[in-house]
């Protein structure tokens, strides 16, 4: 059996703060964590885990369409136990439904949020409230309204197709 | 802001480098006082892209994320599917591939040095340093084939061995190299050119870069000791002995001279790396389908770290395939760096992260005689390369 204590540790304390918040924690091996948590925990998840086990930097933050869900990853890094040891990556889930897709943003945590909140937020049309611009990052300007390119119901025709449309539109 | 206020638009033709984005500065004077970020003039739907094709197609996607860290990029895009199949790669890939990652670096800052000789007026050392890295592009060339997009990686290994004839060329090669930085370590903090504009500007803060999340030679210029490769080993790291070069000025010379410390520390690794290749297999066959399951991958990339996530759900295709790559991180801290500095200074403080945008989604053809000029789409590509090759 692999030694995963530091990650062990980690969990148990989420378990301790969070009770029912705590959705599901998956030690899935060294240095890797999946926890999900209900999306009104995320701050204080968020914040929990940089102030208590020194996860400071945000490494990206990752949005998979569910079907009537839409999952969003944020990939924390740190709890180092001393200057020298090895980080662990935890990847903190929260899901929102693609009807209203809504997160609380993480900014006031971490600023270094703030690009992949905006990147998130073009690509699944997931609203993170707080974040202080979600103005388009990415998709071009012109854009269509609506038009989440990475959800699973956009195939590339249908994209294709609607920004024909708007091309169309400009003529 | 006051009155005295102006509002200047930079971009999309990058004012540094060959590459698009734009930025809005609001500057009073002399002096900028904000700037907003708007990216995107390159995007190609990358994300979308694996999902449609299948994981050995992906492996050469990936690898056209960008032409300077293709190795990086590739790399994490193996160890991921590798993670998902639970399969460990021969050893002596891992060798191979760390050579191979470390040379990518060593012609990525060199080729970064000359850049930020070009940005503040200083030709001649852009000169010097891609002479040099020409070099490094030789030995790429002998190792996998190719100068850029070298296609080492297979998922389950690498493609092509090292032979005892590759590793005493490389061995000479580094040795060149080492003499060259050398001489460039010891000139840089010497050389008033360099120094005068780049010493004070840029300025990141470490508690900034920490909060920013900022990555690489950025994060290290500001005094923070992270480096994947040794937070979080992959491929050969964990056997190889090497430095993570950190420097406390925060600012643009900073950046400068951990790019040259990194430098002899890829020279070191290559040397031990192709050194110590263990002898065995190169590659390991693993079946196209891969299991459902989710994995986060991370890759020292010369501007640093690149995470990838994937999600697998047992087809040959992924569900979704997510790639970070390093400049988007130092994006936020750019603002930071810029707030406060000179107009004139912008074009060294953007290109002191090394910002790699992308390249293009698409070929563009002139033909001067006629003044005309039309694009291919990709499926006109591929099948114009389908009859050049059916010939």
């Amino acid at each position: 059996m692999v030694e995963m204590a530091r990650e062990n540790e980690i969990v148990e304390s989420l378990r301790a703060k969070l009770g029912k918040d705590l959705i599901e924690a998956k030690l899935q091996k060294p240095r890797r964590v999946f926890v999900t948590v209900t999306s009104s925990a995320l701050p204080s998840t968020v914040q929990f885990l940089r102030d208590s086990h020194d996860m400071k930097h945000v490494s990206t933050i990752t949005g998979v369409d569910q079907g009537t869900e839409i999952g969003v990853y944020f990939h924390l890094m740190g709890a180092r136990q001393n200057a020298d040891s090895r980080e662990i990556v935890l990847s903190l889930k929260a899901t929102t439904p693609k009807t209203d897709p809504r997160l609380p943003s993480i900014t006031a945590t971490i600023p270094g949020a703030v690009l992949y909140e905006r990147e998130v937020h073009d690509m699944f049309g997931v609203i993170f409230e707080g974040h202080p611009d979600l103005s388009p990052l990415i998709v071009p300007d012109g854009w269509p309204a609506s038009l989440y390119p990475l959800r699973k119901e956009c195939t590339i025709d249908f994209i294709k197709g609607e920004i024909s449309k708007v091309q169309g539109g400009a003529k | 802001m006051s009155e005295s206020t102006f509002t200047v638009p930079v971009g999309p033709q990058h004012p540094a480098l060959k590459e698009p984005e734009n930025l809005t500065f609001s500057v009073d004077g002399e002096r900028v006082v904000d700037v907003k970020i708007r990216l995107g003039y390159v995007h190609r739907g990358g994300e979308k892209a694996f999902e449609v094709r299948n994981y050995n197609q992906g492996l050469y996607l990936v690898e056209r994320i960008c032409g300077i860290c293709a190795m990086a990029h590739q790399l994490c895009y193996a160890n991921n599917i590798e993670a998902l199949h639970g399969i460990m790669v021969p050893r002596r890939a891992d060798y191979i591939r760390t050579v191979i990652a470390e040379l990518e670096r060593i012609h990525s800052h060199l080729l970064w040095v000359g850049v930020a000789g070009h940005e503040i007026g200083w030709d001649t050392l852009f000169m010097y340093t891609w002479r040099d890295r020409e070099v490094v592009l030789d030995l790429m060339e002998l190792a996998t084939g190719n100068r850029v997009l070298h296609a080492t990686n297979a998922i389950g290994g690498v493609k092509r061995d090292l032979t005892p004839e590759m590793i005493s060329k490389i061995s000479k090669g580094m040795k060149h190299l080492e003499e060259r930085v050398r001489y460039y370590a010891a000139m840089i903090p010497q050389e008033k050119t360099i120094m005068k504009r780049t010493v004070g500007v840029g300025i990141l803060k470490p508690q900034d870069a920490v909060d920013l999340c900022a990555v690489g030679p950025t994060l290290r210029a500001s005094g923070i000791k992270r480096d994947v490769r040794r937070d979080d080993p992959y491929s050969a790291y964990d056997e190889t002995p090497f430095d993570v070069i950190t420097h406390g000025g925060c600012d643009v010379a900073s950046r400068v001279l951990v790019r040259v410390g990194e430098l002899f520390e890829s020279i070191k690794i290559v040397n031990y790396a192709s050194e110590h290749l263990p002898s065995g297999p190169i590659r390991v066959k693993v079946p196209i389908n891969v299991p459902a399951g989710e994995n986060v991958s991370l890759v020292e990339a010369p501007r640093g770290e690149d995470i990838h996530y994937c999600k697998s759900n047992g087809t040959d295709k992924p569900e979704r395939y997510k790639v970070r790559a390093p400049t988007l991180a130092n994006w936020a801290s750019m603002a930071t760096m810029l707030r406060g500095g000179y107009v004139a200074d912008i074009p060294i403080v953007l290109a002191a992260i090394d910002p790699c945008m992308s390249c293009t989604d698409r070929m563009a053809f002139t033909d001067v005689s006629a003044n005309k000029q039309w694009y291919w789409t990709i499926e006109e590509l591929r099948r114009y390369s389908a009859n050049w090759h059916g010939k």
